[in-house]
């Protein structure tokens, strides 16, 4: 409540519940987003992320609850309320048989931006999203990656004060994500962006806080800084130059380890050794193994040449987060 | 209302930028021009033509070469306004954007009804060339021409509401078929029953064919225009309706 008393809050969701027949898609989730944050909303596929930014957007109706965009009601000032946003959904749906210039000019029309600043406009949105070059190209004849950031272009097209992006990295290469990270970012500085996605490394890339939402629930909410400490690995791998078998008994002695594997594959004298944390650790007890474990190799007299803390995935997050909430069962 | 106009636009490019138009007017503009020479060519071998019998008369009504046209025509030109959105996903991005259901309803109808007229305006140089070679009754041109647009738009409303209720453009099609078969048939009923039964008042009412007889002699009577008036405003509502709903399902 602290973060949306110091920022204006622009979206408002209140015990926001959406059943399709018996099936709840999202279960009485509330949550505020403040002006000029960068939210993203991070589950697994089909924990309701989607249908809760389709109810943000304006393209389903909430079976419960109440929604306000910028102080619009999404049910009852459902015009005024769509004004506001700049939505992408996940699918990207564009016209194919449409020009990428043509396409934006009809959507500035729709977004009633007036006549004489839509040309601008337009020309600011294909500029920040990189698609100049393409701007005369039929949309049916481009790639994937071309394709997502015409959907970009169009969310922002009307410089709406909220845009809101449905996995907006899926089905990019590498570069392409990078570049999309790099806009998203660059569009909190005068945008409240809300996003979704199903990778962990992404909301902490973009995001200033993150929703965390599984099964229809929001289980947890934070800044982004938050969610990073419970990211704790769960193994740590080290690369070593010498006998792997003396390498593989020092690490086995120090306290905190319980598993040790030895990866294959790796080239030339060095040998990659996987050394998994025994359960119980907690944060800090897995630093002081970690330096351990490096203290006694370089004692046995081998080179350690990197070391590396792996794991913390999204699902031990999860796992984290929901073991207090729901006990496992017998 | 303001939404109106960019999916107006955009309607009609999609319209006629895919070969479906042009293939649909073209079809039509033949066989229209095959009736048309058929007719004046039947007319020119008969000995005593009368007043109520002419050219003009035949080629929009008492004939069934006119609705053969329309019954083929509308179907596919209203099939996928709704449809193809609804299975491509672009419903999303639209109905997202600040425009309110009746103004994509009208944008879209409005469009179809536009080719519509597009496709009947080249009709009038036939009457042209009619008219230079004898005398033709203009004001029954327009009554006829009337006739037209009201069966015309009213189908084409049926179809932009049966577009409305399915995501399959096929099943768009087959349901706009079916309904304005039923239609004709239900207005053919009123030659099969007995006068003066309700039946018989009933097919009269409906019946296509008596409107467009009376239109096509220059009768352009008051209750075949509401009758088509209120068979085009019930179906664009229930698409309204039926749009708005989608947010609920």
């Amino acid at each position: 409540m602290l973060a949306a008393l110091q920022r204006p809050t622009v979206i408002r969701v209140s015990h926001l519940t959406k059943r399709y027949g018996a099936r709840v898609a999202v279960d009485d989730v509330s949550f505020a987003v403040g002006r000029g944050e960068v939210v993203g909303f991070l589950g697994p596929n089909g924990a309701g992320k989607s249908t809760t930014l389709r109810i943000l957007a304006g393209f389903v109706g909430p079976t419960n609850g109440k929604v306000t965009i910028a102080d619009h009601d999404v049910v009852e000032d459902s015009l005024e309320a769509r004004r506001c946003i700049g939505y992408m959904p996940e699918s990207v749906p564009l016209y194919p048989e449409m020009r990428v210039l043509e396409y934006l000019r009809f959507r500035a029309e729709l977004k009633r931006v007036p006549r004489a600043r839509r040309g601008a406009y337009v020309d600011d949105a294909l500029r920040l999203s990189g698609i100049v070059e393409v701007a005369n190209k039929r949309i049916g004849h481009l790639s994937k990656g071309y394709r997502q950031r015409v959907g970009l272009a169009d969310a922002i097209v009307g410089k709406p004060p909220i845009v809101i992006l449905d996995e907006p990295t899926a089905g990019l290469d590498p570069n392409q994500i990078r570049d999309a990270r790099a806009l998203i970012r660059a569009l909190g500085s005068d945008h409240t962006v809300v996003l979704s996605t199903h990778i962990l490394s992404e909301v902490e890339a973009c995001a200033t806080r993150v929703l965390l939402i599984h099964r229809g629930k929001l289980v947890a909410q934070g800044p982004t800084e938050a969610i990073r400490t419970l990211r704790n690995p769960t193994a740590v791998e080290i690369e070593v130059r010498g006998n792997p078998e003396i390498a593989e008994r020092c690490l086995g002695n120090v306290d905190g380890i319980g598993r040790v594997v030895h990866l294959h594959g790796s080239g030339g004298h060095g040998v990659r050794l996987h050394a998994i944390f025994a359960e119980a650790m907690a944060g800090e007890g897995r630093a002081r193994a970690i330096e351990q474990a490096v203290a006694a190799l370089v004692a046995a007299g081998l080179g350690v040449r990197g070391v590396r803390t792996t794991g913390g995935s999204l699902e031990d997050v999860f796992e984290a987060l929901t073991k207090e909430a729901m006990p496992e069962g017998p | 209302m303001k939404s109106f106009w960019p999916i107006y636009k955009r309607e009609l490019f999609a319209f006629f930028v895919t070969p479906l138009a042009w293939v649909l007017i073209v079809v039509f503009l033949i066989v229209q021009g095959m009736h048309f020479f058929l007719l004046v060519d039947h007319f020119a071998h008969q000995a005593d033509v009368t007043g109520d019998e002419t050219p003009l008369s035949a080629f929009f009504g008492n004939t069934v070469l006119l609705y053969l046209v329309v019954f083929l025509l509308v179907p596919p030109m209203t099939m996928r306004l709704f449809a193809e959105e609804r299975r491509s996903g672009t419903i999303e991005t639209l109905m997202t954007a600040p425009v309110s259901s009746a103004a994509v309803v009208l944008a879209k109808y409005a469009a179809v009804l536009t080719t519509y007229v597009a496709m009947w305006l080249p009709t009038v140089l036939y009457l042209v060339i009619l008219g230079r070679t004898g005398t033709l009754d203009w004001h029954t041109a327009a009554s006829a021409y009337t006739g037209v647009l009201l069966v015309g738009a009213a189908y084409l409303a049926l179809g932009c509401c049966a577009s409305a209720l399915t995501r399959s453009q096929f099943l768009a099609m087959i349901w706009t078929a079916l309904v304005l078969l039923v239609l004709f048939i239900l207005g053919i009923g009123e030659f099969a029953t007995r006068q003066g039964s309700v039946m018989h008042d009933v097919c009269a009412y409906v019946s296509v064919w008596a409107h467009m007889n009376d239109f096509a002699s220059g009768v352009v009577d008051s209750r075949h225009v509401v009758f088509y008036v209120t068979l085009i405003a019930l179906p664009l509502f229930v698409a309204t309706r039926a749009v708005d709903a989608w947010r609920w399902g």
